[in-house]
């Protein structure tokens, strides 16, 4: 089938509309006026302090956008993110992501040197090929989070989370399906080697 | 006897034993190995429950290698009014027709529904929503009215309830329309369906009497199905009873009843990883009570799966009332019954086709219309409207899915760009 031949003038708008992945150019300066009221939980940096809030620098812009999307929709359920995704509109969402995204990512917490747990947890990782999708530094890309110097008490409630169903992802079928096969153990080696890596 | 031993399991059904085990859904981009063709046995209830986040690319050939369907996802967040307005310039239709915005902003919208009251409700694929469209002082304003669902993709109205088809259940909320800020707590009118996620998406269509047609999709690309899905029941939701009405049926969304004589209709999608050109999707017809349409076994009407045929012909299954073409992924699909549009159009079918993820020129992303005899005889197909895949293979939208207004005009509803069009005539 030959493709549908293009008038002139709509190749260029639709060369102009597709050259940035298809939305509208984010506003990284908006996007870090809107992150002010965020930094009292994800840190002032995107690097979170607190307990059980996970770091927001150096995510996947699309990972971002799509957990906003998720919280507001309510697919991802959080009594503390859904009201705040609620009040965002796609506009501040694209620029939120473009803000994270561009911020230098969190240094890993330090490990000791001899880390028994962080060494079963890069062999779980290796056969459980979680670098297929997070990429070989765990640093994510598109709507596959960074995992590298994550806090570990957030990716292990993400873990726990996958797996007791309380957190379903992108609704279709998701990381519930890789933790299937993990007991609580292996998602503690996991966390605390994703928690160590750079 | 094992699953393995009857269907004589070849060796591109077993499962490599590098086979991703993750799972990252539809959203992921890419979990495709560099090297190897991805394989999957999906003939077992492990698969089923649990499929990996690629299952779709199980089956992976040479000649269609590089393509995944994570590549065709909208962002986010979608697309501006203003981006989608400038990609309708696009869009080719007959002389007389136009197509303008009805509305943007109407989240990854699949099957629409019309209230009584004129309030448009949309389903969506991804983000677990269902939204309204209603007209406030001439705007049309887009609410999100249901949050927290699965799938919520297919919808249907009537006698004021708006009914929800989300994976294993089908939900009632009454006195929808004066409830739209605040929409009641559901009752499930059906639940006697399977778990299964894979092609768990489903399309409403009720019939005359207040029965609904619903297609079960089979949780894999292609397997011998659980015998709970590939097949369309009639469901009555006023007491939950059903009857198994086709079988042999892979993924449909997409359906309507005959305005001529109350028999169902619906759009089938055709296995990938066959090739570029097969098999062909299907328009089919159901005549008569326990049909059977041939999936796992014959695709498209005319080829036998090269795995699981099991010696069966395509000639023992209700062959299909029109081959669409390959790859076109025909979806929502309805009758015109208005009176707005030129007399030929009467009783004929629109359907909306979503386009391809699994060939590397994409095709359909238009809609269709098939002028068909009421026994399936007869059935030419035109291009009704096209141009949602530009220039470099790009899509400017996907049609989901449409439904005729009551002014006669066509609503079409784009899961890509978000939004919700209105085509209209005038001579
Ligand atoms: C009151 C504290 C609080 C505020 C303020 C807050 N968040 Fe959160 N956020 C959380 C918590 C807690 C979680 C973890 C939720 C969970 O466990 O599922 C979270 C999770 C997230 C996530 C998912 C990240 C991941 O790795 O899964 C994103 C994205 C996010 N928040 C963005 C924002 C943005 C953008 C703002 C500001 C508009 C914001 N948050 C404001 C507490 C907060
Ligand atoms: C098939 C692809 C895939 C594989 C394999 C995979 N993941 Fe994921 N993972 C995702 C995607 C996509 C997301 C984000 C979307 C979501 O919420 O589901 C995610 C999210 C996560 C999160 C939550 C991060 C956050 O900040 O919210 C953690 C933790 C995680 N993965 C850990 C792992 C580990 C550990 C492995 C290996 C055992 C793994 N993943 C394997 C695709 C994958």
């Amino acid at each position: 089938m030959t493709p549908v031949r293009p008038l002139l003038f709509a190749f260029g708008l639709v060369a102009l509309l597709l050259c940035c992945g298809g939305a509208s150019a984010a506003d990284v300066a908006a996007g870090k006026a809107t992150a002010e009221g965020c930094a009292g939980c994800h840190g002032a940096d995107g690097i979170s302090q607190m307990p059980l809030v996970p770091s927001l620098a150096g995510e996947p812009d699309y990972f971002i956008q799509w957990q906003l999307v998720f919280f507001r929709g309510g697919s991802r359920k959080n009594e503390v993110m859904g009201p705040i995704a609620e009040a965002l509109s796609d506009e501040e969402i694209r620029n939120l992501g473009a803000y994270y995204a561009s911020l230098p990512p969190p240094k890993p917490q330090p490990a000791p040197t001899s880390d028994a747990l962080a060494q079963a947890g890069a062999e779980l990782a290796a056969k459980h090929r979680c670098q297929v999708c997070h990429g070989n530094d765990y640093s994510g890309s598109g709507p596959t989070a960074r995992l590298a110097g994550q806090r570990e008490d957030v990716l292990l409630k993400a873990l726990r989370d996958f797996k007791s169903g309380a957190r379903v992802g992108s609704g279709v079928s998701s990381m519930a399906d890789v933790v299937y096969g993990l007991s609580d153990d292996d998602m503690r080696a996991l966390a605390h080697y994703m928690a160590t890596r750079p | 006897m094992s699953l393995g031993a009857k269907l004589k399991i070849g060796p591109a059904m077993i499962v490599a034993a590098t086979a991703a085990v993750g799972v990252a859904g539809m959203l992921l981009a890419g979990a495709a190995q560099a090297d190897k063709l991805i394989r999957y046995d999906a003939n077992s209830k492990n698969f089923w429950l649990h499929p990996p986040g690629d299952w779709y690319m199980g089956g992976e050939t040479e000649e269609l290698k590089g393509t995944d369907f994570a590549k065709t996802l909208p962002p986010p967040t979608g697309f501006t009014r203003a981006e989608v307005e400038a990609r309708l310039k696009n869009i080719k239709l007959p002389p007389g027709f136009k197509i303008e915005i009805y509305a943007s902003g109407v989240r990854s919208a699949r099957e629409m529904a019309l209230g009584d009251k004129g309030t448009l409700f949309a389903g969506s694929f991804t983000g677990g929503i269902v939204s309204a469209v209603v007209d406030e002082g001439g705007k049309k304003v887009v609410k999100t009215i249901l949050k927290g669902l699965r799938m919520p993709t297919g919808l249907a109205f009537r006698d004021g309830a708006l009914y929800v088809a989300d994976i294993d259940k089908i939900y009632k909320y009454a006195n929808a329309e004066d409830n739209l800020d605040h929409m009641p707590a559901p009752t499930v009118v059906y639940d006697d369906m399977p778990p299964y996620t894979t092609h768990g998406w489903k399309y409403l269509a009720f019939d005359k009497n207040g029965w609904l047609y619903v297609a079960f999709g089979p949780p894999c690309n292609i397997c011998l199905p659980p015998t709970s899905t590939a097949q369309v029941r009639h469901i009555n939701p006023a007491n939950g009873l059903a009857e198994l009405v086709a079988i042999g049926i892979r993924n449909s969304v997409g359906g309507d009843v005959d305005p001529r004589t109350d028999q169902y209709w619906f759009s089938e999608n055709g296995r990938d990883w066959l090739g570029s050109d097969i098999p062909s999707d299907k328009l089919n017809h159901i005549a008569r009570m326990g049909e059977d349409f041939g999936f796992p076994y014959c695709h498209g009407g005319d080829i036998p799966d090269p795995d699981l045929a099991m010696g069966h012909k395509c000639s023992e299954f209700t062959p299909p009332v029109f081959k669409l073409g390959a790859h076109m992924a025909p979806l929502g699909m309805k009758f015109y019954t208005g009176d707005q549009f030129p007399a030929d159009y009467k009783d004929s079918i629109i359907i909306a086709e979503h386009g391809s993820w699994n060939r590397h020129q994409y095709q359909g992303g238009r809609l269709v219309r098939i002028t068909v005899d009421p026994d399936g005889k007869n059935a030419k197909q035109e291009v009704f409207a096209s141009g949602w895949i530009g220039p470099n293979n790009k899509y400017l939208g996907r049609p989901s899915d449409v439904l005729v207004a009551k002014d006669g005009s066509l609503l079409v509803a784009d899961d890509y760009n978000s939004a919700i069009y209105r085509i209209s005539y005038s001579k």
